[in-house]
Parts: structure tokens; C-alpha cells; sequence
């Protein structure tokens, strides 16, 4: 057995920020879980996004349940780092700004033979595009304009770390201090100062007060749906835009439509309207899905299931 | 009347989609193609389209294209989740996370984020000469500082009570966006939730601040004129106690109860029972917003109510300055969709209660524009009657309003954007949907 994921839980929510381990969840055990932070060299959309990947806590509690993953208390797994440990922090990074200075140097030596060579991606691909303006400018009206360029929003002015590396590869050269690459690191597993404390299981991460979930009924009926769908062998979504609980797929939604939307009735007494069966119905049909009313029993712990759809005889 | 409605809300953003998203589930249904993003660096930041999904695997865990096309996507997508944050030291902000005052203290600013995010702060500072004094420095939000840790413009320390001496540049210990996530969200009533609306509208260029100021150095707009607010909310509630009598009142004093009517030698030339004529008598309750809804609870709102205005949000097209913000476009709450019920009636109207009215939307202009006149009566009423009247006009028949020639919005456009908007972005582990309400005036656009 592999080692165990963590799930780095703050605030009561689990986030994964390996991009391994979301690989991992995805494609061993059809968990997909939510990306919801910003992808630093796309920022300016929502359609595409990046780390951290959040779990919904249903996902979460399966996880840590079938031993797949582990819980870790976030905040104080981030110790304060001792002067000297920050010291060596401090001399990785000079070393590595020096490196990348004398590279940038290096590359200014050899500019002269080839002038492309020394700018940096970024910087050639600036080049490239004023070049094709002008060109364009030039022929006027010749349809002949890639295909990638001619759709694309201009990047909104917010966007800073894109138009000032384009604006400075000339005084990346010249000036002797030297540009160089900061980084953000993403995840914290490589900082020295990083040590995560694991809680193989709910009831000790309930004691420790980091984990709470499912703490009323309702929420056990998602959790017993969740874990009975997911066993089923389906992918799972949030379905709340579509008026339930869950959205099932039947492969990695990816690549593949859900076929259901999954609502969860919390007992098999809990009433149920039927204008919630209406609405169901329509909705359903009417985003080529079923509805899938799942009962939860929280006695004998088993789901049964009921779909909706519209008939329209008539 | 069409024209009025099929008035275009704001331009498609649908001009580089393919039809292909559109047949499919309305696009909410996650059809994204990771491999259609351009590899990182190659090209210039495209948003690629969505990609066509397949209506299920086939059986046995799909077909060997099936498995190859998955394959790739998914690989596409770790790739493009692997991307640094690589910044230019040239264009890098740095800033200090103080948590026990819950601010990021930015030491080096720079970049155009910092026109619309951000604010200066008196905090005691050591001087050189060993001194406490109060200096200004710029401060940004909790959800300010993540994003722009998450974005790759600001590098974070954290302030660590330790001794730093002989590291120069080092001004505490550096921060992971792991840990940003980690400690910055929870603080200054920041929920995941409330980032994620941030980070969104953000994103999407959108200028977001708080609405109720965290500490007295945080810039809000100025008080609306004609004092809304939690003391006129009061006010209507008493009023509308009495509305009910009032009005029935002031209708008998001013003549609308035209109780001599049958002596009015009028009634017997003309036949005045034209339709609104005949329904206006009908109307004996009043109607609107002006009459709060009744409970017997003194407070109908618990306290505990999650829908709480957070957010002052601007269009990226307002004219915006950080020091003196203007009234923003539109006002945010934001619930977690988990845990919050669809708002009661009692919680829409404490909501509206502190929002401004909005005026109706324009028809659309045709051909000519429209001219302004100056109403008659301003000009023409002579100033010895103007103050009797201005006195007693509760008392006497009220005057016909001049009739102007300002084009009349359409009362159907007019009734469904509303008198007061609120945006409710509900929040379920991730899954970000904006629901606008809005206080329809079906009082004021009787459909006569």
C-alpha cells in the first residue's frame, strides 16, 4: 500500500496541492474534487482554475474512511522557522538568483550572434507578435491571421506580470544587478519548516476540533449517498446548479456528460412534495438528465433510489 | 414593448464559443478541454474553448480512443496545474502578514493592482532613534493579500517575533500560497466562501471592497444623501403602522375620496368611468413596498442571519479611486449554499431597507434624441401662492403633474429591473452562482 494522501484542512474544509495526489484521486479512485484557485499564468478567467483542489466534505469523509487519505491540521503544521533555518533558506535563493543572473549572462555574451537566443520565452513571444502586427499592418486585410490570435480577449491592464517581463528583457542585460525570477511557491512540502501532523481518522480529528463533518443527520444521508454512488463505480459533482445534491457521471467528467442529478432524502419518513417532483421532473429532462431521488435510512444505513422523469404523454 | 425587453442586458460573451457548448447542459455541466490551454510560456494566454464530451464510456472503462482522448486531457490538465508563479524581481510586490492585526503590511508596491486594492494605515512604527511613532504605510485585506499571493504579484513574509539580523532582505518567514490559504482565510470574518466571490470577481476585472469597514482607516463611500439606513428602517416600520390610516386620511382632505363627486355637476355631462378611472376608486388597500411585512416577533431577523451585505462591488468601467470610493454598482451577499436557507421575506426587506433605489432603465433611443424641457410650473406658479401651497399642499387637492417629455421607460422593462438590487452569490464547496433579487415597484407601474 502507498503511502496515505494528506488532505490539508483549514477552516474546516480539506484542500489537496500535489498535483500528484489530485492525479492520484482522479484517476485510482474517481474523486475530482473542485480546483478553486487561480491559474498564475491564466489569471484573469474563471473558466479554467488551479490549486488548491477542494474537496467536498462528503469526498473528504469517504477518503479518510477507506484509509486513501489522511487529515493534517494546516496552520500548525507551518512552524516558525529557527533564524538559521532561514538563513539556508536565504543562501538557496541567493545561489539560485546568482545562477540565474550569470545565466541571463551568459546568454548576453552570445546575443550578439544570435539576438533571439537571449530573450526569455515570454520576451520571444512579445517579439513574435509586435513583428506579426506589423506585418499585418503592412499587408492590410490578408485573411490570413492565425487562429489563435485573431479570438483571443486582449489581457485586461490588470495583468502586470505579463506587460512588464515583455518590457524589460532590455534591461535585463544592461543592468548589472541583474533581473531574476521570484517564486511563490505553491505547496509547502518542500519549505523546510513544513511538518505535517496526521489524523488517520475522523473520530481523532474530531477531538483535535479540525474535522467535524457529518455531524447532523442530513449530512450523514449525503456522506451514506455519496459513499453508495461513489462504490457504484460513478464520477460525482456538485449538482447545485442543476437543483440537487449531486451530479453523476459515468466516466471522469472531463470527457463525459453526468447522467443524473442526485438529490438526497434524509429518511425514508421525510416528506417529500410534489412540486419538488415537478420541478425535478422538468429540470431533468429538460438538461437531458434523470433525477435521482436517493432515500437515505439511517438505521439499517442503506440507499435506495427512485429517478423522475417527465413523460409528456399528452 | 418588445423593444424594450429584448434590449440586450450586457454584450454576449458568446462571440468565440462554439455552438457545440451551447446544445450542451447550458455549459455548467464542466465541459472543459484542458488540452485546448496553450502549453505555459509557448503562445499568448489564450481562453480556450470548451471541448464536446462523449455521452458515456463504453463498456469495459471505454473505448481505446475513448481512454486516449481522456488521457490526454487529463494530462493537459496536471500540466497546467504544475505552472509557477514565476515573477519578474522587477515587477514583484513583497508584503509582511501580521496576524495579530490581521494585515498584510506591503513593503514594495508595485504593479497596477494596487490602484484599486489596498489602504493606508497609521500604525506605531520603530524609527531610527529607537522611538514609537505612528506612520502611514499601505495595508491590504486578507482576501486582498491572497490574491494576490495566489495570482504571482506579491511574495509574503510572515512576521515571526524572532531576530532577523544578518538575513537583510529576509523580513520573516517566507509564505507558501499553501499556507496563505492556511492562515489568511478565517480571519477578519473571512470565509472560503467570502474569497472565492473575491477571487471571481476579480478575476474577472470587477473592483471589490468591503462594505462595512474593518477598521476606521478602511475608505468607504460617503453616506448617501437623504440619510438611509438602519434609523430610516425604523422609521418605515413605525410609519407603516399608521400608513394604513394616514393615507386614507390625507385622501379625504386632499380629494382623492372625492366624496362630493354626485353634487359635481361633471358627473352628469361627462361619463368619467374610463378603466383606470374605475379601478383607481376600486384601490382601497395600499400597495407596495412602503408597507413592511407584518410579524408579530419585534425582530424578524435573527441576528445570527447570514445575508449580511460584505461587498461593494464596481464595473471594471467605474471611474474608481481607492481614497474616495464612489457608490458602487452593486452590493453582494455572500452565503454558503450548505448551510443557508433561500432568504425570508423579513431578511429581503431588511436588505432593501439599506439599499439605494435605482432609477429605471432608459427605453432605447430611436432616430432623434430626446428633449429635455423645463416644466412649466417651476416657472410660471407666482411666489405669494407657491409658499401657501407649499405649506398647506397636504391639505388641498394636489396639482396634476406636468406632463413631460422625457421618454417613459417601458413599465415591463421597468418592473422586472427593479427599484433596489441585491446580488446573492451562494457558495456550495466551491461552486460560485450569483442570484439577483430585486424589489419590484408594481405600485408605481400600475397596468392600467
Amino acid at each position: 500500500m502507498t503511502q496515505p494522501i494528506l488532505l490539508r484542512v483549514s477552516n474546516f474544509k480539506a484542500y489537496v496541492w500535489d498535483v500528484d495526489d489530485i492525479n492520484i484521486l482522479r484517476s485510482h479512485h474517481h474523486i475530482c474534487g473542485i480546483l478553486t484557485g487561480t491559474l498564475p499564468h491564466l489569471s484573469s478567467q474563471n473558466i479554467f482554475l488551479g490549486l488548491p483542489l477542494q474537496l467536498m466534505p462528503e469526498e473528504a469523509v469517504l477518503l479518510v474512511e477507506n484509509g486513501i487519505a489522511v487529515l493534517v491540521d494546516d496552520p500548525s503544521a507551518h512552524h516558525t522557522p529557527s533564524p538559521s533555518v532561514l538563513k539556508s533558506w536565504k543562501e538557496a535563493r541567493l545561489n539560485d538568483v546568482r545562477q540565474q543572473i550569470a545565466l541571463t549572462e551568459e546568454k548576453g555574451s552570445i546575443e550578439a550572434s544570435n539576438p533571439d537566443r537571449a530573450m526569455s520565452e515570454n520576451a520571444k513571444r512579445k517579439r513574435k507578435e509586435r513583428e506579426e502586427r506589423r506585418a499585418r499592418a503592412k499587408s492590410d486585410g490578408v485573411p490570413c491571421i492565425p487562429a489563435e490570435h485573431s479570438p483571443s480577449p486582449r489581457p485586461t491592464p490588470e495583468n502586470p506580470s505579463q506587460t512588464t517581463v515583455g518590457e524589460t528583457p532590455d534591461n535585463t542585460i544592461a543592468m548589472p544587478s541583474g533581473s531574476y525570477t521570484v517564486n511563490i511557491p505553491a505547496s509547502s512540502s518542500k519549505l523546510e519548516w513544513y511538518a505535517p501532523r496526521s489524523h488517520i481518522s475522523l473520530t481523532i480529528a474530531r477531538e483535535a476540533g479540525i474535522w467535524l463533518y457529518p455531524s447532523t443527520l442530513q449530512e450523514r444521508a449525503r456522506c451514506g449517498v455519496f459513499r453508495d454512488l461513489w462504490e457504484k463505480g460513478y464520477y460525482m459533482g456538485g449538482g447545485i446548479k442543476f437543483g440537487g445534491e449531486y451530479l453523476v457521471y459515468p466516466g471522469d467528467p472531463l470527457r463525459y456528460h453526468s447522467h443524473f442529478v442526485a438529490s438526497v432524502i434524509e429518511a425514508p419518513d421525510a416528506a417529500l412534495r410534489p412540486m419538488e417532483i415537478v420541478a425535478h421532473g422538468r429540470l431533468g429532462t429538460g438538461t437531458k438528465k434523470a433525477h435521482l431521488l436517493c432515500e437515505w435510512n439511517d438505521e439499517t444505513q442503506v440507499v435506495s433510489y427512485l429517478s423522475v422523469e417527465w413523460a409528456g404523454f399528452g | 414593448m418588445d423593444d424594450a425587453l429584448e434590449r440586450p442586458r450586457h454584450q454576449p460573451a458568446t462571440t468565440t464559443l462554439d455552438p457545440a457548448e451551447e446544445e450542451s447542459s447550458g455549459g455548467e455541466d464542466g465541459g472543459l478541454d484542458w488540452t485546448k490551454l496553450p502549453k505555459i510560456g509557448t503562445a499568448r494566454p489564450v481562453i480556450p474553448k470548451r471541448g464536446e464530451k462523449d455521452f458515456e464510456p463504453a463498456p469495459g472503462g471505454g473505448s481505446g480512443l475513448q481512454v486516449h482522448v481522456l488521457d490526454r486531457a487529463r494530462a493537459a490538465m496536471f500540466d497546467a496545474l504544475k505552472a509557477d508563479r514565476a515573477i519578474s524581481s522587477k515587477s514583484a510586490s513583497y508584503g509582511i502578514w501580521c496576524p495579530h492585526i490581521s494585515r498584510v503590511h506591503v513593503t514594495v508596491a508595485r504593479g497596477i493592482h494596487f490602484s484599486v486594492m489596498g489602504h493606508s494605515a497609521a500604525r506605531p512604527t520603530l524609527i531610527d532613534d529607537g522611538s514609537m511613532k505612528l506612520q502611514k504605510r499601505l495595508e491590504l485585506l486578507p482576501e486582498e493579500a491572497l490574491y494576490l499571493i495566489e495570482r504571482g504579484a506579491l511574495f509574503c513574509w510572515k512576521d515571526i517575533q524572532a531576530d532577523l539580523t544578518g538575513l537583510d532582505d529576509v523580513e520573516g518567514a517566507p509564505m507558501s500560497v499553501q499556507q496563505a490559504f492556511a492562515e489568511i482565510i478565517g480571519k477578519e470574518d473571512l470565509t472560503l466562501e467570502k474569497y472565492q466571490v473575491f477571487a471571481y470577481l476579480r478575476r474577472l476585472g470587477y473592483v471589490v471592497t468591503r462594505t462595512d469597514p474593518p477598521s476606521p482607516s478602511y475608505p468607504v463611500p460617503s453616506p448617501r444623501i437623504g440619510g438611509d439606513g438602519a434609523s430610516l428602517s425604523f422609521y418605515r416600520r413605525l410609519s407603516s403602522i399608521f400608513s394604513l390610516f394616514t393615507t386614507s386620511f390625507l385622501r379625504f382632505w386632499r380629494g382623492s375620496v372625492h366624496w362630493w363627486r354626485p353634487l359635481r355637476i361633471s358627473r352628469w355631462i361627462h361619463h368619467d368611468k374610463s378603466h383606470s378611472n374605475v379601478l383607481k376608486s376600486l384601490r382601497v388597500i395600499p400597495t407596495g413596498h412602503s408597507v413592511a411585512p407584518h410579524s408579530s416577533r419585534a425582530t424578524p431577523v435573527a441576528p445570527s442571519s447570514p445575508y449580511k451585505i460584505f461587498y461593494n462591488m464596481y464595473k471594471p468601467s467605474t471611474n474608481f479611486r481607492k481614497t474616495t470610493p464612489p457608490q458602487p454598482d452593486f452590493q453582494i451577499v455572500v452565503i454558503n449554499a450548505r448551510t443557508a436557507f433561500v432568504p425570508s421575506l423579513y431578511e429581503l426587506t431588511e436588505l432593501f431597507n439599506v439599499l439605494p433605489e435605482t432609477p429605471p432603465p432608459l427605453p432605447r433611443k430611436r432616430g432623434t434624441p430626446p428633449v429635455v424641457q423645463s416644466s412649466p410650473a417651476a416657472v410660471a406658479s407666482p411666489v405669494s401662492t407657491s409658499t401657501f401651497r407649499h405649506i398647506f399642499s397636504w391639505l388641498l387637492p394636489s396639482t396634476p403633474q406636468p406632463i413631460s417629455s422625457q421618454p417613459r421607460p417601458h413599465p415591463f422593462a421597468a418592473l422586472k429591473a427593479g427599484k433596489k438590487n441585491i446580488v446573492i452569490a451562494a457558495v456550495d464547496s466551491g461552486n460560485i452562482s450569483f442570484f439577483r433579487f430585486s424589489q419590484g415597484a408594481f405600485e408605481e407601474w400600475p397596468t392600467l
